[in-house]
């Protein structure tokens, strides 16, 4: 069955706490919801393997604790990544607006300048939103990444969301192959596709 | 060949082929060939554009075939073009000549400057070429030569095919072919003559013009006029007052005091030697008739500098060596050594020095505090002494590197060394500021993509310098001493609390290569050690004033046995606290409260009495919810630094846990000794203080806050935990319930310096010289494509900067994966030293064009503009010819050699240049240039043959002539129908 995985690919999901990172996981990994989700101490993983146009992926989801303390132990983590889902609570403005933060930490640690951002807003099925999909939409025009409102507590949205990201990732050259399959830069050389014609130099002398 | 004979008819016919020849099945092997690659449609195209044989690709297509048991292989040569006209060509002409007997007398593309043998010689733009598939085989006989040549005949006859094929005869060397072409109703032959001397009568143009016309023997009177091209080639070998500029650097001095460090930190550049070895200059006449000018045994109107065209080449010396390339080439070279340290050194200073120290410092040892638990490593003395001693032992001979080069380099590494005695947190501050990268600048930000180290760190400089001690100053064995040495400062430095300069003064950067992170790490661990030592001098001091004396460290036991159990197993085995202090007062004062077991478990409830200890400052305005007294934010433990090793570990534990909730449990509770022991620095900050006060400030969204009116319609706000904080036993309560208010400073410390120290120490030592220069290696080639960068910047050439450009978008690739492929690298450093040969090219043609010395900005603008395209293109043809400003120096490099060449005396060879028209008709046919070496000749013409009534036909002559060397290569048409 792993015969014909194309490729593993590292998930980073960040975001404010309480927005529902563990919850999105949750539901995408176990299609289940808990909404006594213990809060995320320090880092959490699962595994997940998907099918996108006709590629297997293997999925290794790392799922970030939002508290600041946990800032200082948490981006070690961020190495390595291919993909990055940013959550907010689109009831809660301030998670919105502490965005440019994680992008900023984001930039920071990560070791790979060409990741795959993925802005989720969360939590649409409540009543109280606050943030506007126009605005979330803004947001993730500016800064070049993928953007979806999900809500991990009716399963709008989430697959979706891993899909897409999985997709891009793909789509992407060179953030997912494997060393040996990175082939490198051939400079031309004009002068050696020559040498072979007829002991070819070619000036009278 | 008859095979397909009537295949429908009623009488059964047999075809019998089983009694074919050899030469039958070869010719049906040509055919098949010919056939396979779709040759024998009819060709036609349209006369070829300009230059397109340089401009447009030529490619080939090869098989292989055998004459019964020679193997020959056949190849397919033929330009492709990416032009549009392609849909112009299916207006097809009846009867219209092959494309290659077009070719024959088209005139665009005489003298290509890069092609095959025999597009030059014949124009040809589509041929295919039968030779011996051994390289060391030949066809010599005569009559296999025929048999070969009829092969081709019949082949070309049966199957229509309009492409010329040649056969190769003779030695491969010789470049000997003959072949055909056919079309419908003509043939062309191709015929050869290769000699080694040439007969005299074929020196110059009217004997070429005898020997054509009598081989088309045209019996048309008058003859219709014959079509001549001549390029005449001339070289310059010789360019006397041109020294080349770059002498070797003088390693002596290097060593010398005054340019001492300077030099440790930069990079040579430029080739040793004239990367320019010749320089051809070819005058070309392209269109001349018979009859224009005479070209005899005595007298010649061929002048170089009335000639319409000039076009020069230079020949670039084989391999020059360049110094950059020859640094990071040879640097690479240490990559595949085998041998450690101790081996390259002779014997092992380490073990040695390690033994005396393990006993003598045995005491030592035990009284400190932190257990090593390195035993091999714990040379505890000072390094100083154990650097004596290893150059005693060693002798200060045999140390590869001596004291002189030695001390330099540690100065540029270590320029705090100066003054260590100072403290060493000044040293650092002014390191520190110096080394924070000027802002986002492409440059500052290679290491980024190279994964190597900033360029004014210490590993950066160390990679500099290891590999100026690997070129100079003795190879590997001066790597591994300076490794050494480079290893005992930084024992040093940790064990003397010295800050180790040149490194950000944060956890290790993990953008970097690993070595510096282990730097940054270490760096890290003297840090906290330093921090905890002067603490501890400090309290000391308050000790001594309270109470003089005081009887130690039992205490600690007792609280070993108090903390939480499950907590305990996930943080450091070591008995070892944050600051490790065995104050009893403290211990007696709040100690005896903590020990009574039940206290941690009613945080609380725990009695204001206790004194608060270890606050940072208040969190704005909040109180606690019980006491009503103010918040305090703790003084908290820094989590612990990590390299991308040990994250790479801890990350695999982690994951190795599994999904499963115990699995998620378990990673919980690894991770949460940070939590825990922020918990109890809370709780010691803030007295009676209960967990909804601990997540107000940790984790604010989980305090919800609600308004509501109260009995006596006041607005009250109340708060309570969020739901998931008030799961029962969730991780968060119970790690309330297990922390006791311990300060940070009393706490288990979260990250063991010492033993991170020792570890990044013996890491270090462990590294073999080849480790250690792959660890680096992204450090130099960093270094040495800023270096091109500096250089080119200083030459601006387009096509090198696209190169540098490549090579940096390749390396970051390349060199991000860790242990990436030798022969990716090495493809890197050929592609750095061509970039350096070409720059050196560059700086050749300057001085030799003298562009500096050139005043008129326009000219020099131009000449500029002349010299770029040499690094561009094969062949330059010259603006103006001789009468162009670059064609005047080009004249007189000419005329000083041959002038040295004659010994003239210096005035009047001046004089004579002055006015160089002159001259020329003084002396008849100058000496300005020597006699040429090359001379190529086409003489082309239309004609019927064989008999006055055939069709006229094209035929040419290419003849050409260098020192040993001389070849008439024909292409002579004839009328197949009519003769």
């Amino acid at each position: 069955m792993d015969e014909d995985i194309l490729t593993t690919l590292k998930i980073l999901i960040i975001g404010e706490s309480g927005v529902g990172k563990s919850s999105l996981l949750l539901r995408f990994t176990d299609n289940t919801f808990d909404p006594e989700l213990a809060a995320t101490i320090g880092v959490d993983f699962k595994v997940k393997t998907i099918s996108v146009d006709g590629n297997k992926a293997k999925l290794a989801i790392w799922d970030t604790a939002g508290q600041e303390r946990f800032r200082t132990l948490t981006p070690s983590y961020y190495r390595g990544a291919q993909g990055v889902i940013l959550v907010y609570d689109v009831t809660r403005r301030d998670t919105f607006a502490k965005l440019d933060n994680w992008l900023t930490e984001l930039e920071t640690y990560c070791t790979r300048y060409d990741i795959v951002k993925m802005l989720v807003g969360n939590k649409i099925d409540k009543e109280n939103r606050e943030v506007d999909r126009n605005e979330g939409l803004k947001f993730a025009r500016k800064h070049s990444m993928l953007f979806i409102e999900a809500s991990a507590k009716t399963c709008d949205g989430v697959q979706c969301a891993f899909e897409e990201l999985v997709e891009k990732i793909i789509q992407t050259p060179g953030l997912w192959e494997s060393e040996s399959q990175n082939r490198g830069v051939k400079l031309s050389n004009n002068e050696e596709g020559y040498r072979g014609a007829c002991g070819g130099y070619c000036s009278v002398l | 060949m008859a095979a397909d004979s009537e295949p429908e008819s009623e009488v059964f016919e047999i075809t019998d082929f089983t009694t074919a020849s050899e030469w039958e099945r070869f010719i049906s092997r040509v055919e098949e060939v010919l056939n396979d690659w779709k040759l024998i449609n009819i060709s036609s195209g349209k006369p070829l554009q300009k230059g397109v044989y340089t401009t447009e690709t030529w490619e080939e297509k090869s098989d292989e075939i055998a004459f019964a048991d020679f193997r020959f292989s056949v190849t397919h040569h033929y330009l492709v073009q990416k032009s549009s006209d392609k849909n112009a060509k299916d207006e097809l002409v009846e009867d219209a000549l092959p494309v290659a007997m077009q070719d024959l007398l088209c005139m665009n593309n005489d003298f290509p400057p890069r092609a095959h043998c025999l597009v030059r010689w014949y124009g040809l733009r589509e041929f295919v070429v039968i030779a011996p598939a051994a390289n060391n085989e030949a066809v010599l006989s005569e009559s296999k030569c025929n048999l070969l040549l009829s092969s081709v005949s019949i082949a070309l006859g049966n199957t229509g095919c309009q492409v010329p094929v040649f056969v190769q005869i003779h030695q491969k060397s010789r470049k000997m072919y003959v072949g055909e072409c056919q079309g419908p109703g003509v043939r062309t032959d191709f015929e050869m003559v290769h000699l080694r001397k040439v007969p005299s009568q074929y020196n110059h143009l009217s004997g070429l013009l005898d020997i054509f016309k009598s081989k088309i023997g045209c019996p048309l009177t008058p003859l219709p006029p014959i079509n001549i091209s001549i390029r005449l080639t001339y070289v310059l070998q010789d360019w006397q007052q041109y020294f080349w500029p770059q002498q070797p650097p003088d390693i002596d001095a290097l060593v010398g005091g005054e340019v001492g460090g300077l030099e440790f930190g930069k990079l040579p550049f430029g080739a040793c030697e004239d990367p320019i070895s010749e320089l051809h200059l070819a005058a070309i006449w392209p269109h001349l008739t018979e009859g224009i000018i005479v070209d005899n045994d005595v007298y010649s109107d061929l002048d170089p500098v009335q000639a319409p065209q000039w076009s020069v080449r230079v020949r670039k010396a084989d391999n020059p060596q360049c110094l950059l390339s020859d640094f990071v080439t040879e640097f690479f070279k240490v990559c595949r050594r085998k041998e450690s340290t101790d081996e390259i050194l002779g014997r092992s200073a380490f073990e040695e020095e390690g033994k005396d120290a393990d006993i003598s410092h045995a005491l030592l040892k035990l009284t400190e505090p932190a257990p090593v638990p390195i035993h091999k490593l714990s040379v505890t003395n000072m390094v100083h002494t154990a650097k004596k001693k290893i150059r005693k032992h060693r002798g200060i001979d045999e140390s590869p590197l001596n004291n002189e080069v030695l001390n330099t380099i540690l100065m540029y590494l270590f320029p705090d060394a100066a003054d260590k005695s100072a403290d060493g947190s000044e040293a650092r501050t002014n390191t520190s500021t110096g080394s924070i990268p000027p802002p986002d600048n492409e440059d500052s930000n290679l290491y980024i993509q190279f994964k190597s180290a900033p360029s004014d760190s210490l590993t950066y400089k160390l990679a500099l310098c290891l590999c100026m001690i690997n070129f100079y100053h003795g190879g590997v064995k001066g790597v591994a001493h300076l490794w050494q040495e480079f290893v005992l400062e930084m024992r040093y430095r940790w064990e003397n609390n010295f800050f180790i300069p040149g490194l950000t003064s944060s956890a290790p950067d993990l953008r970097c290569c690993l070595l510096h992170q282990k730097l940054q790490m270490l760096n890290c661990c003297i840090e906290r050690k330093k921090a905890r030592d002067e603490g501890k001098k400090v309290i000391n001091l308050e000790k001594q004033k309270e109470t003089p004396d005081r009887d130690c460290p039992k205490e600690s036991d007792k609280e070993k046995g108090e903390v939480g159990k499950s907590w305990e197993s996930w943080s450091d085995s070591e008995e070892e606290f944050f600051e490790c202090l065995s104050d009893t007062e403290e211990l007696k004062g709040n100690g005896q409260e903590g020990g009574k077991k039940g206290i941690a478990k009613e945080g609380s409830k725990e009695t204001v009495a206790l004194k608060p200890e270890g606050r940072l400052h208040q969190h704005g305005n909040l109180k606690l919810l019980h006491s009503g007294h103010p918040l305090y934010v703790p003084v908290t433990q820094e989590p612990a630094p990590m390299t991308e090793d040990l994250l790479e570990e801890q990350s695999e534990v982690l994951a190795k846990l599994g999904t499963s909730a115990e699995g998620a449990h378990l990673r919980a509770r690894m991770q949460s000794a940070c939590l825990l022991s922020d918990m109890e620095s809370f709780k010691a900050a803030n007295p009676g203080c209960c967990l909804e006060d601990f997540v107000r400030w940790y984790s604010p969204r989980d305090y919800i806050e609600e308004e509501t009116v109260d009995e006596e319609g006041g607005v009250v706000i109340k708060g309570e935990l969020s739901a998931r904080m008030k799961i029962p036993s969730n991780m968060w309560v119970e790690a309330w319930e297990t922390a006791k208010p311990v300060p940070a400073r009393r706490q288990r410390r979260l990250f063991d310096d010492t033993r991170e120290a020792e570890k990044v120490l013996h890491y270090l030592a462990i590294q073999k010289p080849a480790d250690l220069a792959r660890h680096l290696l992204p450090c130099v080639i960093h270094a040495a494509v800023l270096k091109v960068k500096e250089e080119e910047s200083l030459e601006d050439i387009g096509s090198v900067k696209k190169i540098i450009k490549l090579i940096i978008s390749h390396s970051s690739k390349v060199l991000r994966f860790p242990n990436p492929e030798d022969k990716k690298i090495e493809e890197i450093i050929g592609q750095i030293m061509s970039v350096e040969a070409t720059v050196a090219l560059a700086r050749s043609l300057k001085a030799k064009f003298g562009i500096e010395k050139c005043n008129k900005e326009e000219e020099r603008k131009d000449l500029e503009k002349f010299i770029h395209s040499f690094l561009e293109q094969p062949e330059v043809s010259v603006l103006g010819a001789g009468r162009g400003p670059a064609g005047i120096i080009i004249h007189k490099l000419f005329v000083n050699a041959q002038r040295v060449a004659s010994m003239m005396p210096y005035e009047e060879e001046l004089k004579r240049s002055g006015s160089m028209d002159e001259k020329r008709l003084k002396s008849g046919m100058s000496s300005d240039f020597p006699s040429p070496a090359g001379r190529e000749v086409i003489l082309r013409t239309t004609i019927p043959r064989p008999a006055p009534y055939s069709k006229p036909l094209p035929q040419r002559m290419f003849s050409v002539l260098t020192k040993e060397d001389f070849r008439l290569a024909g292409a002579f048409s004839s009328d197949t129908t009519f003769f």
